[in-house]
Parts: C-alpha cells; sequence; structure tokens
C-alpha cells in the first residue's frame, strides 16, 4: 500500500504548483537496507524506507522546484558530523545546496506531514511569518542554536 | 523561526521513534521544546513567549522588559514559562 494515498499525491501536485515560487532542496539522511526491526540507537531504521518514498513524493510535486539529495550515513559519516545529523531518517530542508537548518527527524506522519509540507513551502517563498519584533529580538542571536521539538503523529 | 535566523537550527523529532533520546530529555508530553539541549518548556507558546524561551535557552538576555520567568521545581534546567 502506498504511504500516501494518490488523492492527496494529487492535491500535493496541484498545491505545490501555485504555492512554491523558489527553490528547495531536501537532503534525506538514510541507511538504505535496514530492516523493519526496531533495534537499538545508531543501529537498524525501521522508518527509512518509508522516509525515502515520502522524500520522493515530495521531490515527484514539484520537480521542477524540489531537488532531492540521500546521503547514506552508513558510507559518509564524515558529511553526517559536517552536517550535525543526530540519527536517520532525517529530511533537511534548505534553499539551496547547502544542508537545511529545518529538519525533521523520524518519519514525519500524522500531524507532522502538514508541518512538512508547510516548512517546504515557507522555505520555497522564504516566508518565515514572524512579527518584525521577533526577527529583531532574534537578531541578539549570535551563536547557533539548536531549537528541538518533540512531537507525535497524533 | 530558522528562515528568520541564520544562527537557528530547528529538528522536529518524532518522539515514538526515537525512546532514547526521548527519554535524555524527559518527554513526558508533546510538544516538548528543548533548546540548545540544556533548557526545556513543554507546550504551545505564543510567538513572543516562545522567541523569548529560545533566546533565554540560548543564553541570551530575554528582549522583553518584563522580569524573565521564573524557573519551576520540575527538571533542572527546565523553563516554566506562562504566556504574559
Amino acid at each position: 500500500m502506498a504511504l500516501i494515498p494518490e488523492p492527496v499525491r494529487q492535491q500535493l501536485n496541484d498545491r505545490f504548483d501555485t504555492v512554491l515560487t523558489g527553490p528547495v532542496h531536501l537532503t534525506l539522511y538514510t541507511r538504505p537496507g535496514s530492516s523493519r526491526l526496531i533495534l537499538p540507537a545508531g543501529l537498524g531504521c525501521p522508518t527509512c524506507e518509508d522516509a525515502r518514498q515520502m522524500a520522493e513524493l515530495l521531490r515527484d510535486a514539484a520537480p521542477e522546484k524540489i531537488t532531492l539529495e540521500v546521503v547514506d550515513v552508513s558510507r559518509d559519516a564524515a558529511r553526517v558530523e559536517i552536517d550535525g545529523v543526530d540519527d536517520v531518517p532525517t529530511i533537511a530542508i534548505g534553499s539551496n545546496s547547502e544542508p537545511g537548518r529545518i529538519r525533521f527527524q523520524g518519519l514525519p506522519t500524522g500531524t507532522e506531514f502538514p508541518a512538512l509540507i508547510d516548512a517546504v513551502e515557507r522555505v520555497s517563498r522564504l516566508e518565515h511569518g514572524l512579527s518584525e519584533e521577533s526577527v529583531t529580538a532574534l537578531a541578539m542571536l549570535t551563536e547557533p542554536a539548536e531549537v528541538m521539538v518533540f512531537a507525535t503523529p497524533t | 523561526m530558522a528562515l528568520a535566523s541564520p544562527q537557528i537550527k530547528a529538528i522536529c523529532v518524532e518522539a515514538n521513534e526515537f525512546p532514547q533520546l526521548s527519554n535524555q530529555f524527559r518527554v513526558r508530553g508533546v510538544p516538548h521544546t528543548v533548546i540548545n539541549r540544556r533548557a526545556a518548556f513543554v507546550g504551545a507558546l505564543p510567538e513572543p513567549d516562545f522567541v523569548t524561551a529560545v533566546l533565554e535557552g540560548a543564553g541570551v538576555a530575554s528582549p522583553h522588559p518584563d522580569p524573565p520567568p521564573q524557573a519551576g521545581e520540575g527538571v533542572e534546567g527546565e523553563i516554566n514559562y506562562s504566556p504574559r
């Protein structure tokens, strides 16, 4: 069974066709060939195959705007360290070939799927949606900061 | 927020899929936000409070004139924020 039903795919195609304006670069950090067994951290990846399907779904919904790069973490440990990726699957969303700073670690299904779509659209349109006051306040950050939000699909 | 500041990296973690990470940061409910892996708050905050939490979690003084929120009695490093 398809991860995303065909009607939803079509809706996504139509939506991206009108909403996306600029390029989006997705980077999928994955461990291909992993079984669906749940193993200790760092071993296996039960959702990597589904994450690949989801990333390809996004790319295929707007191939003229969205590019997808797949990084096999078991073969490219240096890249994983440089990009600061903790675990797989991780989908990073950026507007150019640099590793995106908006990331989804784990399979973004359920209520996280709309957040993934929203992130793609915002990156494409370069629309953060924050107030001027917030942007001014955030400009006080002079060092890298990590904001990690734990969520569940339901 | 990561689009508004080049300093910010935003990561949405599927809590059920990474139980060790969830346990490490004592995730008991969602959304549970952890800033620089040392300060945290639970729940959704209005935008100004979220920004304040991120700045304070990153060690930057609050941009708001209000007194900074007091740390609660919960987890060490946890920030208790209530909407202003």
